[in-house]
């Protein structure tokens, strides 16, 4: 009893430091993993078994942990190093192509072959976003691609929020569409064994749909301001070239080229039993190989911060795990709807979809994942159902506000930096009956496809 | 002291610090920088002044507002951070000017020509002067003031180590209702004259 009540205060007290945003979120989720492991595990259950289980470092020297020959399989609990290593391989590949010049070249390539006219931009742009998203992490996306919406917005004489906003919501959605887009899929599909080809075919389809409607929505939304706008009625002569984005061609096509490796690996990872602990391995390490010179440097800017704040958080969610907290919650879950499936995900989806609007969805899909194991083994729910449902509440769910999900926030900073300054007002305005329109496209593919 | 002179003046609502602010820059021929350092950005930037305005020296809400790998969603955060990165390039191209509030003790603190002021003020004469100003009652001048000085505070004291109003934090910390604003003026022209030799 001790041992829950203690877990259930560190996690809403690392909760709460999180939103308040006062102290660095790494430093709460290790300082509130360290409490966990020293209060939870040792002082309340005594537990040297609960430690190790949570700690999880056996799980490296394991096969299983780089090549799965069969069928992938569930993890066990606690830090999910599998997400760690994946995302910290994808984070120095992006580095590279970053510094190559990469996005900034696509996104002005992607503009001249519309010629540079407002509306098209708005609309191919969005794609854009999608698309990357599904493959890197949307903060990169959206770092780049709204630093080059601002710029050409400049030229075309137009509002740059309109497209910006939208290219976040995008970026979002695509995100959700694959198992790397997004951390609580990545989480989602290493915790539970689920493929990148499970993902695209299920949230990745979901996601298809809720991207065609919401380039409508946002047309309908902005079209008559953006066509209003100076450059969409007079001949622009003056664009910047998209090779003078390209800071180093050697580099640049080594990185375009580890990049497609990267999706081919991703892709087929069922077929071949490459983890994706390998594949961000292996893509880190020829990262560096590839561009020697810049080794240091990549490695250097790394976000370690965002990976210790991963290690942190899987250890407080660990410690809800052992004490059987999450348990309690699933089978309040399971009370409330009855073991009715469709109205058990129809709760999971719209409140994972609500709290991701207002907390970090990470902690929130990392808390999730036991509980809706927990609820799939006694409820005897289809858990890969409540897997695409969890995806697709926390990922869509961010968009709704402009604190919801790390692409809101950079896109938000990025235009007010250059004085175009976003209030919750503006954002909700649009973003949020597009994410309910998402979310009630989502809730209705998944009863028309799974039930 | 350089050649170079920058008057920061922090100043608590009331205390006629805004008013001797202009007097100074009057008495010294500088411009003097408040809400209009953001006519300035919009006009360098073609942007729109009102909307920025409407961020000027408002604190960021704590918890309506993220920050990611140093990226915050705060407008009234990137506002600020635009107003000190205008005031720091007007004081590294060695201009000499006066600045009301935003911070710019600390923010402008390792230029020599700095002389940073604060102006605070009795209640009631704070209020008095409200009142007058604003053509209020007592109980909302004195509203107005805990306000607007609640989120002054607030604002300065989350860009800065220093404590908003801490005298440790100025040159020069001066009530206003002892001399009044025209003398208080007066005085802190001698000093910042003293300080120039």
């Amino acid at each position: 009893m001790l041992a829950q009540v203690l877990a259930v205060i560190i996690f809403v007290v690392m909760f709460l430091l999180i939103v308040t945003d006062k102290i660095e979120r790494h430093i709460v989720s290790l300082g509130c993993g360290l409490l966990m492991i020293l209060l939870v595990f040792g002082l309340s259950m005594h537990s040297m078994t609960a430690i190790t289980e949570t700690l999880n470092l056996h799980s490296f020297f394991t096969v299983d942990f780089w090549y799965q020959a069969g069928e992938a399989s569930e993890s066990s609990a606690g830090i999910n190093w599998a997400t760690i290593v994946f995302i910290l391989g994808m984070m120095i590949m992006v580095e590279g192509m970053g510094k190559a010049g990469f996005f900034r070249w696509l996104c002005l390539e992607i503009a001249g072959l519309v010629k540079y006219k407002t509306i098209p931009v708005f609309i191919t742009f969005m794609i854009m976003s999608a698309v990357l998203a599904m493959f890197i992490d949307s903060i990169t996306v959206i770092l780049f691609l709204a630093a080059v919406t601002l710029e050409l917005a400049q030229i075309l004489k137009c509002n740059p929020l309109p497209m910006i906003m939208a290219e976040i919501f995008c970026a979002n959605l695509g995100g959700s569409a694959t198992m790397c887009g997004d951390p609580p899929n990545i989480i989602i599909g290493t915790s539970l064994g689920y493929s990148f080809g499970d993902f695209i075919s299920n949230t990745g389809v979901m996601a298809g749909i809720s991207l065609i409607v919401v380039i409508v929505y946002f047309y309908l939304c902005f079209h008559k301001q953006l066509a209003a706008s100076k450059g969409a009625q007079m001949a622009v002569t003056e664009y910047p070239d998209p090779k003078d984005a390209i800071t180093d061609k050697r580099a640049f096509i080594t990185s375009t080229v580890i990049f497609a490796i990267a999706v081919l690996l991703l892709v087929t990872h069922a077929q071949t039993g490459l983890t994706v602990a390998f594949i961000g391995t292996f893509i880190a390490v020829i990262t560096l190989i590839s561009q020697p010179k810049d080794a240091a440097e990549l490695l250097k800017k790394v976000d370690y911060k965002t990976l210790l704040f991963f290690i942190g958080l899987f250890i407080v969610v660990g410690g809800l795990e052992q004490t059987g907290i999450l348990a309690i919650v699933a089978s309040f879950i399971g009370k409330i709807s009855g073991s009715n499936a469709m109205l058990m995900v129809a709760i999971i989806l719209w409140i994972s979809a609500i709290a991701s609007a207002f907390v970090d969805n990470i902690p929130f899909a990392a808390t999730m994942i036991p509980i809706i194991q927990s609820l799939a083994a006694t409820q005897g729910v289809d858990l890969s159902v409540l897997a695409w449902t969890l995806s697709m509440g926390t990922d869509i769910g961010g968009s709704a506000t402009p604190i919801g999900a790390s692409a809101n926030v950079v896109g938000i900073s990025v235009a007010s930096k250059q004085g175009y300054p976003v209030s919750w007002g503006y954002y909700c305005k649009y973003a949020a009956p597009a994410t309910i329109l998402v979310v009630l496209i989502c809730m209705l593919c998944i009863y028309a496809r799974y039930f | 002291m350089s050649e170079q002179l920058i008057i920061s003046i922090g100043r608590e609502f009331g205390s006629g610090g805004h008013v001797i602010a202009e007097k100074l820059a009057a008495r010294f021929g500088l411009a003097l920088y408040d809400h209009n350092l953001l006519d300035e950005i919009a006009q360098e930037k073609e942007l729109d002044a009102e909307t920025l305005k409407k961020y000027d020296e408002v604190p960021r809400n704590m918890v309506f507002s993220r920050t990611v790998k140093g990226f915050s969603s705060s407008s009234e955060e990137n506002i600020a951070h635009m107003q000190f990165d205008f005031l720091k390039r007007k004081a590294a191209a060695g201009e000499s000017f006066v600045v009301v509030g935003r911070c710019a003790e600390t923010m402008l603190k390792d230029y020599n020509g700095l002389i940073s002021i604060f102006v605070l003020g009795d209640i009631p004469v704070k209020t008095a002067r409200v009142m007058e100003v604003y053509g209020l009652r007592e109980k909302e001048a004195r509203f107005k003031m805990e306000r607007h000085d609640r989120h002054r505070k607030m604002y300065h004291n989350y860009y800065c180590k220093g404590k908003w109003g801490d005298s440790r934090n100025y040159d020069l910390s001066i009530n206003s209702s002892r001399l009044g604003i025209e003398r208080t003026v007066d005085f802190l022209e001698s000093y910042i004259k003293e300080r120039q030799k």
